[in-house]
């Protein structure tokens, strides 16, 4: 007993790079020798699921990329099965960015769903309509009047020449929204400038560390489900049946935890055995 | 394809550089922190004078649709001796029509950009007073209607409701409901500072600190995730990085790195003991 109380102090003390070094390779380990752990959709991110599925084809989607390359791992892999959802039931998809980084991302990710797998036409299926700074005006823009903000699109070409802009005139005109959020400005300012003063039904796919601040408007049913980081990511793959980014991560994420519980774990018990051997002398 | 390797070989480095500050603090992690500013920095300010400055302000200020051969337009095209990509012949289309009004973001805008010069700076105050007013202003409403009533509605809850189960794990029941009561009043009053927090009412607050760690907890436990998340895809790039289409670009770097930072480590040891000696 006395070896193993010793051993868990020992570890207490040990170069922290140890541990880095450790949790690298509880990560890569998987990536090389995936295990295979099942996905099971929790019950916010099948809301999202069936809140898009529920949507009648040819409703007009606006779909808003609040992230960067920072974020990349934890929000691509969603907005690409959110498109190949949106673009399957044949929906009119509307991008917006309220990042400047967001736009090329939704570049790449309309290039590869909407172009590549789905041969669809700019234009008349989907636009990028881009990056405008401004935060929460930008939001307030969209609402009372789009083509105020939007004359061009991102490449340029007058909103007027788009036939598929045709009708759409503020935020009213869509049907429905995601928000694929990484912080500010993101899906807090879509609930409190757009979705709530205008009851447009809105789903939100956010950054893990978004969750627990976005979890209330989901619980008073201002936001309809959440994909939350990269499992949620993972789970909506799952309901498209389309593995991706997400899927492959899974295994090394759930790993990762249970090497970091332990070591939360170990940590405690550590700490506590301190304290009563510090109190007995 | 000469372009991506050298782009995948870039981000490798890079990332390694990052990491690197993992054993300690070097020249390939300055570097990196140097460039992620620089770049960060100049690809900002691109993207909004690009998409707002010159086709949302200039764009409205001197648009094409309004061209003549009066002092207005004389004045934009001296501007574009100086560069036509941003004011081209004849105005600028961007579908806008000819606001006068913008003139006064334009001059605000001056105004904030005067803060560089001590003896003018104080003209920054009115772009940032306007900044201020017009974000308390549009912040005041959606707080109150999404962050208060509609929050306060989302826990106005039936405790009685003979439809709902007494238990259930993810979705609506007596006991989840119950929890939501108890831990929205007893939260509040943990705020609650008209009162000492003793006896019974200490009690209460209590349970209020209680559920307000495990919120903290979740948070840690969310915070970890996404930090982790951000690592496979890190990871997951440096894979695809080490292929042969990319020169094995990944496992090069690492080895000269490696090499250079245990050879600066190994000097600097010696170096050290020569000092003491």
């Amino acid at each position: 007993m006395k070896f193993l109380t010793d051993l868990i102090l020992k570890m207490g003390t040990v170069d922290r790079r140890w541990i880095f070094l450790v949790i690298a390779l509880v990560v890569i380990i998987p990536l090389f020798f995936p295990l295979g752990l099942p996905i099971r959709a929790t019950a916010t991110t099948q809301y999202v699921y069936d809140t898009i599925d529920a949507l009648p084809h040819g409703s007009k989607v606006l779909v808003s990329c609040e992230y960067g390359p920072s974020t990349k791992p934890e929000i691509h892999p969603m907005v690409l099965s959110v498109m190949r959802h949106l673009f399957k039931n044949k929906h009119k998809v509307y991008v917006t960015c309220l990042w400047p980084d967001g736009q090329f991302l939704a570049s790449d990710a309309l290039n590869l769903v909407a172009r590549d797998e789905y041969g669809l036409t700019y234009g008349e299926d989907y636009v990028l309509l881009g990056f405008r700074p401004g935060n929460e005006a930008v939001v307030k823009g969209i609402v009372s009047d789009l083509r105020k903000l939007y004359t061009i699109d991102a490449k340029g070409t007058k909103i007027t020449e788009i036939p598929m802009m045709e009708g759409v005139n503020r935020f009213e005109d869509f049907d429905f929204l995601f928000s694929a959020s990484a912080g500010y400005p993101g899906t807090i300012e879509w609930v409190q400038y757009a979705v709530d003063p205008t009851n447009v039904p809105m789903s939100t796919g956010t950054t893990s560390i978004q969750v627990n601040d976005v979890m209330p408007y989901v619980s008073a049913g201002q936001i309809q489900g959440i994909l939350a980081g990269m499992p949620g990511a993972a789970e909506y793959e799952a309901l498209i049946g389309v593995p991706g980014i997400g899927t492959s991560g899974m295994d090394a994420q759930s790993i990762a935890h249970l090497v970091i519980v332990l070591f939360i774990v170990l940590g405690n018990i550590g700490y506590f055995i301190e304290r009563n051997r510090s109190k007995k002398y | 394809m000469f372009g991506e390797i050298f782009g995948a070989w870039v981000a490798v480095f890079l990332t390694f550089a990052i990491f690197s500050f993992l054993y300690k603090d070097n020249p390939f992690y300055k570097i990196a922190e140097h460039i992620f500013v620089g770049v960060s920095a100049g690809y900002w300010t691109s993207m909004f004078f690009w998409t707002q400055i010159q086709p949302n302000l200039f764009g409205r200020l001197w648009p094409s649709t309004h061209y003549s051969d009066g002092i207005w337009y004389g004045v934009y095209d001296l501007f574009g001796f100086i560069s036509s990509s941003i004011f081209p012949a004849g105005g600028i289309d961007k579908g806008h029509e000819l606001h006068f009004s913008y003139l006064i973001p334009f001059a605000l805008g001056i105004m904030m950009l005067l803060s560089l010069f001590k003896k003018l700076n104080w003209f920054a105050r009115w772009g940032i007073a306007y900044t201020v007013g017009m974000a308390a202003g549009l912040r005041a409403y959606g707080f109150l209607n999404s962050n208060v009533i509609l929050q306060i509605k989302g826990t106005i809850i039936p405790l009685l409701d003979p439809d709902l189960p007494f238990f259930s794990l993810l979705g609506d029941s007596h006991f989840n409901n119950l929890v939501i009561l108890v831990g929205t009043v007893t939260g509040l009053l943990y705020f609650f500072f008209s009162k000492e927090q003793t006896g019974n009412f200490g009690k209460v607050t209590r349970v209020g600190i209680y559920f307000l760690m495990i919120s903290f907890g979740a948070s840690f436990g969310f915070a970890v995730m996404g930090r982790i998340s951000l690592l496979i895809g890190r990871f997951t790039d440096l894979i695809t990085y080490n292929d042969a289409s990319y020169h094995h670009a990944t496992i090069w770097v690492l080895v000269i790195m490696v090499a250079i930072l245990g050879y600066s480590t190994f000097t600097d040891k010696g170096n050290s003991e020569t000092d003491v000696s």
